[in-house]
């Protein structure tokens, strides 16, 4: 039996999946794939980005090294530094991380922090090894887009994110406003200026400011600002004034405020400032600028208002109330149908100064100033100072003035009655008695004084004068005899005619003057003396017998007089004699000279000119410091200059003045701290790592 | 001898019906599956060698291109921070004239991991494939790469060590970087592939191709 084969037939392999051999270790690669493109992914989305800031110049900035920070934290850095297409500017490309980069608002400001030495210290100083690296400031906002920005030349000195208040000060110049210059309250530093900028305009420099809190607090509507430039001359009836404000404002110069009134309201961000001269300046103006609720007045003048002008003060009691508005002329009829110019001055007065409420209205106001009226309060013309021809207005209480009311004039504004001035022109006067005391030849008159009582000395010591009584006794004796005699008893006739004689001869010489004018030169003297005394402080009791004499020769008393002339020649001989007082006659007419001089110059308005002058220059060497302070080695032969034009100023007003070596010790001193500041800029200079290491 | 007929010269185990353990050497009965010695699993090939060696040789391409790209070394100095890439410290050290220590560096970083990759997939590829390299030539090529895998990591403890020594604050620091750790897994990886590598399979190849 044959076994039926089979025939081959074709089968399909069983399909093996090659899924089903597969290791598991193909699981490592794809892992590792996973991996290396999760990195990649978060390494490209964290990348940042990418922004665009335009700089001067690129100052040490190298791509991929230069870190940009904020608030020292590091929130990018530099990818890229290349030109602007027309090469004027360079472009600098840099990342920075992308949660950052969303609040970047439009403002944002980049600098670049390098090392710096400056009279306000030192800053940088990490960049010296790390290199230079970009610091950021802004006020964050939401989703910006702001992707380019310009970049700043200099850190900026107010930056966005400090709390306090942003500040604009106006001023007629900026020449000792530097940037970074600190802004004072009460001594102490508050904030700081940025970079002074002309307005648009032209006429006048503004300067931003920025108070920190929490002193921004004591910033009112109300506050004042002065310039505190280095140091201040100022001449005045005490003399000579001079103030230096810190070092470091001596070099940078600074503002300062206070709220020399209160009552401000809180000031807003940018809320303009005027910036005064000095504190002087500052105080006044609160008088300039009269509260809302001013009231006006006139007052009529019959004679000349020439020194009075607008802005003038009008003082009760010495305490100023108000100030001039305006000065003008108008024709009143006279009683007998005449007319005549008289001259009507329009003032402003601030109730609150006269002690009412702040908020007292104008009928309040004008009641208390009637009442006062009534009591006999008078305006009248008044000079502002002995060295000053400029007049003010005067309101005094004078009980004895004939009655008057306040009475309106045409246009409905109160009239304050006035009275004569009794000081027209005291600034002749004062410089006429000055030019008087000036011609005396005291010297001269000394000199005799000396010689005089030498000769009256050698009259008494000498033998006849001894024997004299006993001559003038045998002479009493032969009178009587005489006397007795007949012929003796006709003289009284005669003598009767000579003392008529002597009568007109006296009344001769009383018209002619002689003895007022010697008065009335004392009396001038007297008067000089006073002034010098008060001016120049101590000056030997001479002054005192002086003035003494003067008070006797006013008696007219003959004997009195004789007797005071010696006792001051006796003193003046004692003084003479003494050492010291060899050199005052000397020093006392140059003292006088140069009175005279100063007041000629006064009159003529030359001294206000030369203490503008020697302001200005002193204001200058301040500025010349400031800018020295940049250029440390060039600071002392700068301060040298300014010590020498200062002690040319000050020598002017003689040697005796008390404040002159204080100065020049301050300056000597300020010329030491100079130079050592130099001295440690030279050894930087020449040892940076000294820096570091501390040696 | 049974072999004596052979062209070649030798005689596989298999062909000889054996196994040997390749963790002990022990031979067996090509019936055994487990070594009687010490335990391990005996199988006379290793049906999966190629794809292990595939997957690891992948990864170890796969880590071996951050390797290269990303920073090996972030130096601060003094504040200054400057990373390195592999190629880059080549690079500086040739600049600096130090070339003989750049060439050793570029031959133990560059030279030998990439040309593992080659020697891996050419033995690899060369499986089942005539090859113009004799099968004993192949297998010493094998044992080389094997041998010279560990002495790759030399760059990773340098990193190693310069990151202990050199941390002095604020003057000089090393960290290290991405690549580091990179360059260490492509090295272990590439091991993994030589190791799951099963030489005998050369030997078969030969074979098949000389029938």
């Amino acid at each position: 039996m044959t076994q039926p084969t089979l025939p081959d037939m074709d089968i399909l392999p069983a399909k093996h999946s090659p899924w089903r051999n597969l290791s598991f270790v193909w699981l490592v690669p794809i892992l590792a794939l996973l991996v290396s493109l999760g990195v990649a992914w978060q390494n490209y989305s964290n990348k940042g980005t990418l922004i665009t800031i335009v700089f001067q110049d690129a100052a040490g900035i190298t791509p991929k090294d230069t870190t940009i920070k904020f608030r020292d934290v590091i929130i990018g850095a530099v990818e890229d530094v290349k030109f602007t297409k027309d090469m004027s500017h360079v472009e600098v490309t840099a990342r920075i991380n992308k949660d950052v980069a969303d609040t970047l608002s439009p403002e944002t400001m980049f600098w670049v922090v390098r090392p710096e030495v400056s009279a306000r210290g030192i800053s940088g100083l990490s960049t010296v090894l790390s290199g230079v690296y970009l610091n950021a400031a802004w006020t964050p906002i939401e989703g910006s887009t702001a992707r380019v920005f310009d970049g700043l030349k200099e850190a900026p000195l107010i930056r966005p994110g400090h709390e306090g208040t942003r500040i604009k000060i106006r001023s007629k110049n900026g020449t000792s406003l530097t940037p970074g210059a600190p802004v004072f309250f009460r001594g102490m530093e508050v904030g700081q200026l940025d970079t002074p900028r002309l307005s648009e305009t032209g006429d006048s420099t503004d300067v931003e400011a920025f108070i920190n809190a929490p002193y921004d607090k004591f910033l009112t509507t109300d506050s004042r600002f002065w310039n505190m430039a280095g140091f201040s001359v100022t001449l005045g009836p005490a003399g000579l004034d001079l103030n230096v404000a810190s070092l470091g404002s001596l070099l940078t110069g600074g503002v300062a405020f206070e709220n020399i009134v209160s009552g401000g309201q809180p000031v807003t961000n940018d809320t303009l400032f005027r910036l005064f001269a000095n504190e002087a300046a500052a105080r006044d103006s609160i008088f300039t600028q009269l509260s809302a609720n001013s009231i006006k007045m006139s007052v009529i003048f019959t004679e000349s208002v020439s020194g009075l002008a607008s802005g003038a003060p009008v003082e009760y009691r010495g305490l100023r109330i108000g100030q001039i508005t305006g000065i003008g002329a108008f024709i009143a009829k006279t009683a007998t149908g005449g007319s005549k110019v008289h001259m009507r001055a329009l003032i402003s007065i601030d109730p609150q100064t006269l002690g009412l409420e702040a908020t007292a209205d104008a009928q309040a106001t004008h009641d208390f100033i009637e009442k006062l009226v009534k009591d006999g309060m008078r305006a009248r013309l008044a000079t502002t100072s002995i060295f000053s021809a400029a007049l003010k207005i005067e309101l005094a209480d004078l009980p004895d003035a004939a009655p008057a009311e306040l009475a309106d004039d045409a246009d409905g504004t109160p009239i304050i009655p006035s009275v004569k001035s009794d000081l027209p022109d005291f600034t002749a006067t004062a410089e006429g008695v000055l030019q008087r005391v000036n011609n005396l030849p005291i010297e001269e008159v000394m000199n005799q004084a000396v010689s005089l009582m030498a000769a009256i000395e050698t009259i008494a010591s000498a033998p006849g004068t001894q024997r004299a009584p006993d001559a003038i006794l045998g002479l009493i004796e032969d009178a009587r005899g005489l006397v007795g005699k007949e012929d003796t008893q006709a003289i009284p006739g005669e003598l009767r005619g000579v003392i008529a004689d002597l009568r007109s001869i006296v009344a001769d010489l009383k018209e002619q003057g002689a003895a007022e004018q010697l008065a009335s030169a004392l009396k001038s003297f007297d008067k000089a003396s006073a002034d010098i005394a008060t001016a120049s402080g101590d000056l030997p009791a001479l002054i005192t017998d002086l003035r003494a004499i003067a008070t006797k020769v006013n008696d007219l008393k003959a004997e009195e007089l004789i007797a005071a002339v010696t006792r001051v020649m006796d003193s003046t001989d004692a003084l003479i004699g003494t050492e010291g007082a060899k050199s005052i006659p000397p020093a006392l007419a140059s003292a006088l000279t140069e009175v005279e001089a100063a007041l000629k110059e006064l009159r003529e308005g030359g001294a206000i000119t030369n203490t503008n002058a020697a302001l200005a220059s002193a204001r200058n060497a301040a500025d010349a410091v400031a800018s020295a302070a940049k250029n440390f080695p060039d600071v002392t032969a700068q301060l040298d200059s300014v010590i020498s034009k200062a002690d040319a100023l000050l020598s002017t007003y003689g040697a005796k003045s008390t404040f002159n070596s204080e100065t020049l010790d301050l300056l000597r001193e300020l010329k030491a701290a100079a130079k050592s500041v130099s001295q440690l800029a030279r050894t930087i200079e020449r040892n940076p790592n000294s820096l570091i290491l501390g040696r | 001898m049974e072999n004596a007929g052979s062209a070649r010269g030798y005689l596989t185990a298999r062909e000889a019906g054996l196994v040997n353990c390749t963790t002990c050497g022990r031979v067996h009965p090509a019936a055994a599956t487990v070594c009687l010695r010490c335990g391990a699993p005996l199988a006379s090939r290793d049906t999966q060698s190629l794809q292990k060696v595939w997957a690891w040789w992948v990864a170890g391409i796969i880590a071996f291109i951050p390797a290269n790209t990303y920073p090996m070394l972030k130096t601060a100095t003094l504040g200054k921070e400057s990373a390195s890439t592999l190629l880059g410290g080549i690079l500086e050290l040739v600049h600096h004239g130090s070339i003989g220590i750049a060439a050793i560096v570029f031959f133990a970083s560059i030279v030998i991991p990439a040309s593992k990759f080659f020697a891996i997939a050419y033995l690899a590829l060369g499986i089942g494939r005539p090859s113009r390299l004799s099968a004993h030539r192949r297998h010493q090529v094998y044992e080389v790469v094997e041998f010279v895998g560990r002495w790759s990591m030399i760059d990773v403890f340098v990193v190693a060590i310069l990151t202990a020594l050199v941390q002095l604050g604020s003057a000089a620091s090393i960290h290290p970087g991405i690549a580091a750790v990179s360059f260490a897994l492509s090295v272990a990886f590439t091991m993994l592939s030589a190791q799951s590598f099963d030489a005998r399979q050369i030997w078969d190849a030969d074979k098949e191709h000389t029938k």
